[in-house]
């Protein structure tokens, strides 16, 4: 295939975005990871077919995209230019959807529905999962085919690549980012125009080739903000890093993406084999002269991983660990030469920030006083909330719109209890921080952090010691094991998170484990253990009280930990015999009609009575 | 050079030192489990945290790894440093009650009951504390990678591959030697030595300089016995043109420099067994051949050693890294000797630029020196077994004969052979100029089995430092150095550690050529290899034995006397006028002051026989005294008496003896 100048991208723009026009509508499936496992493909198949069938396939055209973002809803179809939002779209209704689609109406029954008001609202812009959202990550979710990179291009792709090619100097590149005061999305909010400065000029002064690294490694359980990124929209993170390269003068890229990531890891082969075709990546991009190259290195899937040292040792072909050096990567990275280390996020922001400016970028998110959160941020939202899925939203947005506007509030009419921040290592944080402005100087200093963007929404049915519990184990597993303090300092919190959960908790426990906490956050040799704690630490900062109901009164208000729980049943009882009849273990006992009794060296603690029983009458205590 | 300071004493010390370099210095002392200066810092402990203040900011470090930039202030011993290094120690403790290192360590900070019980407590005293030194001292150390981490977290542990016995594992103890717990015990040591913990003593003794102190001495490691290439040329004994100089206007483009940096691949040392730690062979891989049956392939190819960098470069006349390459490749595919081969390609070289040989007589070929087609086309012929190089290949003994039988020469021709022919009983000088250094002359033309220096170097010794100036002391080191070097032989063991890399502190000792540090290695390595205790004096007494007897069989076989330690004169003096010429100071100051020679008027001609004179004498007096020093008498046979002092008076060896004596 003929390589591009960059005249000729302006005019493969023009000629999709007419093509684009013929048609009377596009019908967005979306193929992320969520909806074609809810069975996306088929559906797009399905209306291909029909569409054809009918001879409208040149009146409708049917594009698989990347995560719309409201995964719980999936399959989700979105009709555009209308703007038309239909959730949990199955093969039956086809039919209809096409038959609306002609008289120019909707089908009224797969339209999202408010909670509150129950009203059907047909278009997405109204939902409030959307209204709230700023996109600029994200700006091509949902609307563009992630396969086809003419898409990517009629939505303005490489058009700042081919800006800083032949109207930029290196420095200026650099200077743009570094007045945009873009902070990595990957955790450590370091500025990024400032980490690619010290490469460029260690790069410069000792005569060596810096390289760039795309981190794709997103390990934090539940998080899959870079996922999405990379199957939405490839080409955004493709062109982020090759501007990155320019600036700093790489010409070789790795992108480190987990191999639990198929679908990922698909479009970003396909996307780089088709900007390569088009000379957008390897020799003399564009006409510029300028050579860069990106390889794919897939990880075998350890948290510590997305740790940068640890990520360029697994890029070499050593183990996954951490390298302890008071040297970084920005000036000895990959074969000691000096080495980016940029989160999906952070890359797929650099191609906006050119294109509209530093100052328009700026100008968003947390803006006030000396220590800023510029732009936006993407999370994605999981827990007992409504409406889980990724949304990306201006940073300083505060916890409760993203909780209640965006998220749709607590489900089951439950209690907003706590919400965890920043990934395993991150901290909960409870009710009185609900109007907490989200960026990343704010959410440290609260005792939790940003990290690379996952919340975890809980409810009042959770016992707090037990989440402490459940992250610490998670990081107990995932702590490379190199360094003492976090890899013992693991252990012993989760022996001793395991004993107060059982009601072995003894009197000095709490005292104990924020020493150990406080040696792991001082003499850990990474950013994993010296963070590990937090989810202790700022459990027993905001819930110290239900620390204390487990160590002193051995009891789990909320009535999770097993150990520390009973089965009981009350007056409600009307003797109806179901919860006999469903015990596995037999444990209840009772004449029909009589007050039943549980048997507590017997019962397991299912919870199956509790589910059954039609009149309140167990109580968990 | 940065001025910091440290538990209030200042310091000032190079930037980049770490600081528990800098706390040594002062003789403050840090805990560090898992540093030793033969590895890299690992970091992996945390002991050895400090509280660093920068003047903005204090925070927490770890001084074996953290490199001092800038002028800080570094507190060892802070309430919090104290504290931190206590929980680490507690944390260690309760899973690891009964290790020693471990409950020192604690000790000194009053942990000695641990606050929490461990899940994973461990009550040998020999459990691996996860320090990774085992690990790092295998890559870095031995550069083998046999054994590493395996599992994250609480499952850490130290593994070979599949967590299977790895049959690459070269049994070299260096990890055993260096666990600070004894974790690692050596199963099964092929050699059944008497006493392996001694073996492992003196072993890693010699593993220890290698990693602290071969890069600066002769980076064995890093290029190997290239690196003598630009010494050589510095001190005039590269040897040039057959030999005819010492030295190159062009010989840059042979240093090891050129080699590392553009055709040694992989960086790796490369050792002739597996538990090397020296490690000094190298490979060039990928090098695509411009000649020969292999032509155009991409081939790897072992080397260049030294002796092949100035055989099949410089004593050709020839200062293309490539040819080297290209001819190093094919002598070791033909199975030719990279010594024998350009010594005698430097020999026919000169022959033909002197007369003795021409196109008709080399089939076609031009034999001048620099003619690199040729100098390939030659080793091709040898290979294929046709042609000149049939000729070539037999060797310079051959040669002489041959051109003598074969060509119409005349009597000075003949004899101009004789003198620039470099062999000694038939074998082929190896690739130093020994013109002035008598006592290498010795060196060479003494030597057993012909002209190689492996019985004796002697050149710094004599020419460079003047230790060995009487005939005596020449004939002791002629005595010693070969009984020495001999005895590698004798054990079966490579003899570049003894003095290829030396003890930091050898310069300071009485006879820093011996490296007396290493010979005491030697005699503890054999007496705990066979459990029988022996001194030095009995270990140079071993290869007298062998050494003489050897000598009686040379003897037997018709050579082994005055007449066969002879050498040409081209390893003793300037043969040629042009040679003389080229260093004419060098020989008229030694005309006038050592001999006394009154050298005004006297043509270039004169001069350089009258040193032809003296210095053949000179070396016929070396002789007498050597053989004096050996026991031998005058004709350079072991007399009886000898070989009875020594218990080699074998009635096989006396039946020869008393033929003669
Ligand atoms: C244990 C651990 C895991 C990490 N995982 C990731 C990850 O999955 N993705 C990521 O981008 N950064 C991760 N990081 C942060 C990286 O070390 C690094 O700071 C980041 O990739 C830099 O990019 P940024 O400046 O664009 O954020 C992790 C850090 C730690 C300590
Ligand atoms: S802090 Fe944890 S993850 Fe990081 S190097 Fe130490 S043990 Fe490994
Ligand atoms: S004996 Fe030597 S080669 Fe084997 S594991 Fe130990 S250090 Fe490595
Ligand atoms: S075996 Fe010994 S040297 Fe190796 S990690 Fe364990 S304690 Fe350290
Ligand atoms: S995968 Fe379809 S909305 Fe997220
Ligand atoms: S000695 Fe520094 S970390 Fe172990």
């Amino acid at each position: 295939m003929k390589k591009l100048t960059p005249d000729q991208i302006e005019i493969i723009q023009d000629k999709r975005i007419n093509e684009l026009r013929k048609y009377k509508a596009s019908l967005m499936v979306c193929a992320g990871t969520g909806c074609v496992s809810a069975g996306s493909l088929t559906l797009k198949e399905l209306l291909d077919n029909k569409l054809k069938k009918k001879g409208l396939q040149d009146k409708y055209l049917v594009v698989p995209t990347g995560c719309n973002g409201f995964c719980a809803q999936g399959p989700i179809l979105v009709i555009q230019p209308q703007g038309i939002f239909y959730q949990k779209v199955s093969s039956e209704d086809i039919t209809d959807i096409i038959e609306s689609l002609e008289n120019g109406t909707y089908v009224e029954r797969l339209l999202y529905k408010d909670k509150e008001s129950e009203i059907s609202i047909p278009k997405m812009e109204n939902i409030k999962f959307f209204g709230k959202q700023k996109l600029i990550a994200l700006r091509n979710k949902g609307i563009i085919n992630p396969e086809n990179i003419d898409d990517s291009i009629a939505r303005g792709a490489y058009l700042s690549l081919a800006k800083v090619l032949h109207q930029m100097t290196q420095e200026e590149i650099i200077e743009e980012v570094k007045k945009s005061e873009l902070r990595g999305r990957g955790g450590g909010g370091f500025l990024t125009g400032l980490k690619w400065e010290v490469s460029y000029k260690t790069g410069k002064d000792r005569n060596k080739t810096p390289y760039i690294i795309c981190n794709a490694d997103e390990g934090d359980p539940g998080a899959f903000m870079d996922r999405s990124i990379v199957e939405a929209d490839p080409h955004a993170v493709i062109e982020g890093m090759t501007i990155g390269a320019r600036a700093i003068g790489a010409s070789e890229g790795f992108v480190y993406i987990r191999k639990e990531y198929p679908l990922a890891l698909k479009r970003l082969r396909i996307a780089i084999k088709q900007a390569k075709d088009y000379g957008l990546l390897g020799e003399n991009i564009l006409n510029s002269g300028f050579n860069f190259e990106t390889h794919i290195h897939r990880g075998a899937g350890a948290f510590v991983c997305g740790e940068s040292t640890a990520l360029i040792a697994s890029i070499g072909g050593k183990a996954g660990e951490p390298i302890a050096s008071y040297i970084y990567p920005a000036e000895t990275g990959f074969r000691n030469n000096p080495t980016i280390v940029n989160n999906v996020e952070t890359w797929a922001n650099i191609p906006v920030i050119i294109e509209k400016g530093a100052d328009w970028f700026a100008s968003i998110g947390s803006i006030e006083g000396s220590k800023k959160s510029t732009g936006t941020k993407v999370f994605s939202l999981v827990g007992d909330i409504e409406n889980t899925g990724l949304v990306e939203v201006p940073m300083g947005i505060t916890l409760r719109e993203i909780i209640y506007d965006i998220g749709g509030g607590i489900p089951n009419g439950r209690d907003f209890k706590a919400i965890q921040t920043g990934g395993p290592s991150g901290g909960c944080l409870p009710k009185i921080h609900l109007d907490l402005r989200i960026d990343f100087d704010t959410l440290t200093e609260a005792g939790s952090m940003m990290g690379s963007g996952g919340l975890i929404v809980m409810d009042d049915k959770t016992c707090m010691v037990d989440i402490a519990k459940y992250f610490i184990d998670f990081l107990k597993d995932e702590s490379c094991g190199k360094c003492t303090p976090c890899r013992e300092g693991l252990i012993n919190l989760s022996n001793i998170l395991t004993r107060i959960t059982k009601g072995e908790g003894k009197e000095n426990d709490i005292e104990l484990m924020k020493e150990i906490a406080e040696t792991m956050e001082l003499a850990s040799l990474c950013a994993l253990g010296q963070t590990a704690a937090n989810p202790v630490l700022s459990t027993i900062k905001y819930f110290r009280d239900e620390y204390e109901a487990h160590i002193k009164d051995k009891k789990c208000p909320a009535g999770v930990c097993k150990e520390l729980i009973k089965y009981k049943i009350n007056d409600n009882c009307t003797g109806c015999t179901i919860c006999a009849k469903n015990c596995p273990v037999d444990a209840i006992s009772g004449k029909p009609k009589e007050m039943h009794f549980i048997d507590q060296a017997k019962c397991i603690k299912c919870d199956i009575c509790n589910e059954v029983c039609n009149f309140e009458a167990i109580t968990v205590e | 050079m940065k001025d910091i300071i440290i538990d209030g004493k200042k310091i000032s010390v190079k930037e980049e030192t770490t600081i528990l370099d800098a706390a040594k210095e002062l003789n403050i002392e840090i805990p560090a489990l898992c540093h030793r200066p033969t590895v890299e810092a690992y970091g992996a402990c945390r002991l050895c945290v400090v509280d660093v203040n920068d003047g903005r900011k204090t925070r927490m470090v770890t001084s074996c790894n953290y490199p001092i930039r800038k002028s800080i202030e570094v507190n060892t011993q802070s309430e919090r440093v104290r504290k931190t290094r206590g929980m680490l120690l507690e944390m260690m403790l309760s899973r690891w009650p009964n290790v020693d290192v471990i409950k020192q360590f604690a000790a000194e900070y009053k942990v000695t009951k641990p606050r929490f019980i461990h899940p994973l407590v461990d009550y040998s005293s020999n459990a691996c504390i996860l320090c990774g030194l085992c690990v790092n001292a295998c890559s870095e150390i031995m550069w083998e990678d046999i054994i590493g981490f395996a599992g994250r977290g609480e499952s850490r542990r130290v593994v070979m591959p599949f967590e299977k016995h790895y049959d690459a594992c070269v049994g070299c103890s260096t990890c055993a030697n260096i666990c600070p717990t004894g974790a690692i015990k050596m199963i099964d040591d092929p050699n059944q030595p008497a006493d392996s913990k001694r073996i492992m003593k003196y072993g890693s003794k010699i593993a220890d300089e290698m990693v602290l102190m071969d890069e600066e001495q002769c980076d064995m490691r890093g290029v190997g016995t290239a690196h003598l290439a630009q010494i050589m040329n510095d001190y005039d004994l590269f040897p040039t043109c057959n030999y005819k100089f010492g030295s190159h206007k062009d010989a840059g483009g042979l240093h090891s420099d050129v080699f590392k940096q553009k055709y040694i691949t992989q960086g790796l040392p490369d050792g002739c067994w597996l538990g090397c730690s020296m490690s000094c062979a190298k490979t060039v891989e990928g090098y695509e051949l411009k000649t020969g049956p292999y032509k155009g392939d991409k081939v790897l190819i072992d080397g260049p050693e030294y002796e092949t960098i100035a055989g099949c470069g410089a004593n050709m006349g020839i200062f293309n890294p490539e040819f080297v390459l290209e001819a190093n490749f094919y002598c070791d595919t033909y199975g030719i000797d990279t010594i024998s081969f350009g010594t005698g390609m430097a020999f026919a070289m000169e022959c033909y630029e002197n007369g003795i040989l021409n196109k008709e007589r080399t089939g076609g070929m031009e034999f001048n020196f620099g003619n690199e087609e040729v100098g390939l086309e030659a080793l091709h012929q040898m290979g294929r077994g046709e042609g000149f190089g049939v000729i070539v290949g037999q060797g310079i003994r051959r040669m002489k004969q041959i051109f003598a039988e074969k060509f119409d020469l005349t009597k000075k021709q003949i004899k101009f052979m004789q003198d620039i022919g470099m062999e000694a009983k038939g074998m082929e000088y190896s690739e130093y100029v020994t013109k002035e250094s008598l006592a290498m002359q010795g060196g060479y033309g003494l030597a057993l089995k012909g002209a190689q220096h492996d019985e004796a170097w002697l050149i710094f010794m004599d020419m460079v430092n003047n230790q060995i100036p009487t005939f005596e002391d020449k004939a002791e080191a002629l005595h010693y150095f070969p009984m020495f070097r001999t005895w590698f032989g004798l054990m079966g063991l490579c003899k570049l550690p003894w003095n290829d890399v030396e003890p930091a502190d050898n310069a300071e000792t009485d006879e820093p050529a011996k490296v007396p540090g290493h010979v005491e290695g030697y005699v503890n390595f054999f007496s705990a290899m066979t459990g029988k205790e022996i001194d030095k004096h009995e270990l140079i007494l071993q290869s007298e034995r062998v050494y003489n007897f050897q000598r009686v069989f040379n003897y037997r076989l018709g050579f082994g006397t005055r007449e066969h330690d002879s050498i040409p004169y081209r390893s003793a003096g300037p043969v040629t006028i042009e040679e003389y010429e080229s260093r004419a100071e060098r020989y008229d100051k030694q005309l006038v002051e050592k001999w006394d020679y009154d050298i005004k008027g006297k043509t270039s001609e004169e001069k350089r026989d009258y040193l032809r004179k003296m210095r053949e004498a000179d070396y016929q007096k070396l002789c007498d005294a050597v053989y004096k020093r050996r026991g031998w008498n005058e004709n350079g046979i072991p007399t009886i008496q000898k070989m009875k002092e020594l218990k080699m008076d074998l009635p096989e060896v006396l039946a020869v003896l008393k033929k003669n004596n």
